[in-house]
């Protein structure tokens, strides 16, 4: 059977109803625009909402902690070894804060293809000296340059230049701190190590990271600045930070470099468990509802061709009695529901496609995100993707019922009934 | 050879208690015969041509067309046979409305597939001009009366050159003058080209044009 004669009637059926017809598309048309705008919109956010905190945290990070040393010299000895021993009191040994051998350890991570980077870090605690008053924060040694690419430093520092931090005794201090500081960009501020050193740093620029508590305590200096602040060698490094090409195999990789390297190991999926959950809840969310507005305007679609069905009894019934078979039939109503899918899936993506541009110019400022100006949307294909196929699909059942009794109508009963 | 050929067509109606319609029905027709079957309204005439249309499979005994037994083959052979056998004429008209004048002759023989669309172009109009309908083939089918629906459904049924013409009171709803046009272009038809026809009509006048007429009573033919 030749499909050019099958397309034909089904156009003419088509034009026919032609207003049905549209109402229908449109419908498809909607609920794809909907579909497409809402994911977009949808994972903007989480994307941004995730970014807060996971942009700004390594997949791995290696430190080590202070703690009691596991190996106690009494689990040692051959006398006690198999006994079990109750120690009072242990004291964490003086283990140091910094990290053994850091070099060969980053040059190590660097050539391993897993890894996309390797960015080093010291945490120092200070004191700010405002006046009478000392103020606790950290001040974060950093690669400035690696920190910029891996970790989107740059996007933080809301006034300044974060280059600048390269000058030596430079900091870029937390909105907050500067805030409690009076402290203002070329202002030069007292800081006084855990040690005891005192340093002056002058002020280059303010970082903003969303996160209120986060602000109040941290800032920022290069990893020369605060080596040369606690008076350490250049070795010194307490944080190894790793971002990976794939985080999700961070918790294995993480388990597995800690033997090796003997140190401690945090990986992101460990430390930031509940933002993912909230991911995956909020996108499940908006999948069940844009997969909801297909399947009402599958309804739709449904509706209107068993109206089609019943206003054309008659075209059916001569069609097969000219010849026509029951899958001609059926072929007919398929086309019929997957060209209303077609036009519609189309031009929902393409209107869903312009409602995420429309969403993407709504200015959407506020004090915790200082790089959002509008309200973020997720331009994935992946979307237009789904939305498009779901569209095929629910029209395809729509027209399924509809088209199987069309195609059982009894031509002799039509004719007969007249 | 007959065109076709009924062997003791049995019919039952269950609804709403079993009623025999047709009784041990037996005849055929030669090709190139003009075949009225005429009878009392209920006498089982159009149902017996629902039979032999090979719409209807509902029924025992046998059917042979072209010296093919048809009966109890599957329907979309059936419908096949339609399409390349059987050329149809109803009471009302049954042109698609959707379509234009020359779209509803095209369709079968598109259908068909044997020739290419512009032949079946000409062919159409050949058709149409047959029954003085050339002027209106680009015309919309609802915008026809209905003597000319009449006239281009019977050019339809002639599209793919069918060994039989069946039809249903093909005057019945059709006034005197369009009757008698219509009724000259199926002698025409006989005459001219020597097309098999079997047609159910109540009409005595139509009956006594036609070279031989069945007669139906009560579901038997009582006389052929």
């Amino acid at each position: 059977m030749k499909w050019t004669l099958i397309i034909e009637i089904a156009k003419a059926l088509m034009l026919a109803r032609m207003k049905q017809t549209l109402i229908a598309a449109t419908g498809v048309m909607f609920s794809i625009t909907m579909f497409v705008a809402l994911l977009g919109f949808m994972n903007g956010l989480n994307t941004m909402l995730d970014g807060l905190v996971l942009n700004r945290t390594p997949h791995i990070r290696f430190y080590n902690e202070i703690k009691p040393n596991p190996n106690q010299p009494i689990d040692q000895s051959e006398e006690f070894k198999d006994k079990l021993n109750i120690i009072r009191s242990i004291k964490p040994s003086t283990s140091r804060l910094s990290i053994h051998n850091s070099a060969s350890i980053i040059q190590n991570l660097e050539a391993d293809p897993r890894v996309l980077g390797v960015s080093p870090k010291i945490a120092a605690q200070v004191f700010f000296n405002v006046g009478t008053i000392d103020l606790t924060g950290i001040v974060n040694g950093i690669d400035v340059e690696k920190e910029a690419a891996l970790f989107a430093f740059s996007d933080y520092v809301t006034v300044g230049n974060h280059e600048d931090l390269n000058q030596i005794n430079t900091i870029i201090l937390g909105k907050g701190a500067a805030d409690r500081m009076l402290a203002d960009i070329g202002d030069v501020i007292q800081v006084t190590t855990a040690q005891g050193n005192r340093v002056q740093l002058k002020v280059v620029g303010y970082f903003q990271s969303g996160l209120g508590d986060f602000d109040n305590v941290n800032s920022y200096a290069s990893i020369n600045t605060v080596q040369k602040m606690l008076g350490e060698p250049a070795s010194y490094i307490t944080d190894i930070q790793v971002k990976l090409n794939d985080f999700t195999i961070a918790p294995a990789m993480a388990s597995e470099l800690r033997d090796i390297y003997q140190i401690d190991a945090d990986d992101i999926q460990t430390v930031n468990a509940q933002f993912e959950t909230g991911t995956q809840i909020r996108s499940m969310i908006s999948y069940a509802v844009g997969i909801t507005l297909l399947v009402v305007s599958g309804f739709g679609i449904y509706n209107i061709l068993n109206m089609m069905i019943y206003e054309k009894l008659d075209t059916i019934a001569i069609l097969k009695a000219i010849g026509f078979n029951s899958s001609d039939v059926n072929r007919i109503f398929i086309t019929i529901a997957l060209t209303i899918g077609i036009v519609g899936g189309v031009l929902g993506l393409v209107f869903g496609f312009l409602a995420g541009l429309a969403i993407d110019q709504v200015p959407f400022e506020t004090e915790a995100l200082p790089t959002i100006k509008t309200f973020p949307v997720d331009y994935n294909p992946k979307y237009y993707i789904i939305g498009g196929t779901f569209s095929l699909i629910t029209t395809y059942f729509a027209g399924f019922f509809p088209a199987r009794k069309a195609s059982r109508v009894d031509p002799v009963e039509i004719i007969r009934g007249k | 050879m007959p065109v076709l050929e009924a062997k003791n067509i049995d019919k039952f109606f269950y609804n709403p208690s079993k009623t025999q319609v047709l009784k041990k029905v037996s005849f055929g027709v030669e090709k190139g015969e003009f075949v009225s079957i005429v009878g009392k309204s209920g006498c089982g005439k159009s149902t017996l041509l629902y039979i032999l249309s090979t719409m209807d499979t509902d029924y025992q005994g046998e059917l042979y067309m072209d010296g093919e037994m048809i009966s109890g083959k599957p329907k979309n052979y059936l419908a096949h046979i339609r399409n390349a056998k059987i050329g149809f004429v109803f009471q009302f008209h049954y042109l698609l409305n959707e379509f234009s004048v020359l779209e509803n002759v095209l369709i079968p023989g598109l259908k068909l597939g044997l020739h290419s669309r512009d032949e079946l172009e000409h062919r159409a109009m050949e058709k149409l001009k047959f029954f003085d309908m050339q002027d209106h083939a680009l015309k919309r089918a609802n915008q026809l009366s209905g003597g000319q629906k009449q006239r281009v459904a019977i050019a339809r049924a002639l599209i793919n050159d069918p060994v039989l013409i069946m039809g249903d009171e093909p005057t019945g709803n059709l006034d005197k003058k369009n009757s008698d046009i219509v009724f000259h272009k199926f002698r025409e038809m006989a005459q001219q080209f020597k097309q098999t026809m079997l047609i159910v009509t109540h009409d005595p006048e139509f009956a006594d044009g036609t070279d031989r007429t069945i007669e139906m009573e009560d579901g038997k033919v009582i006389r052929q």
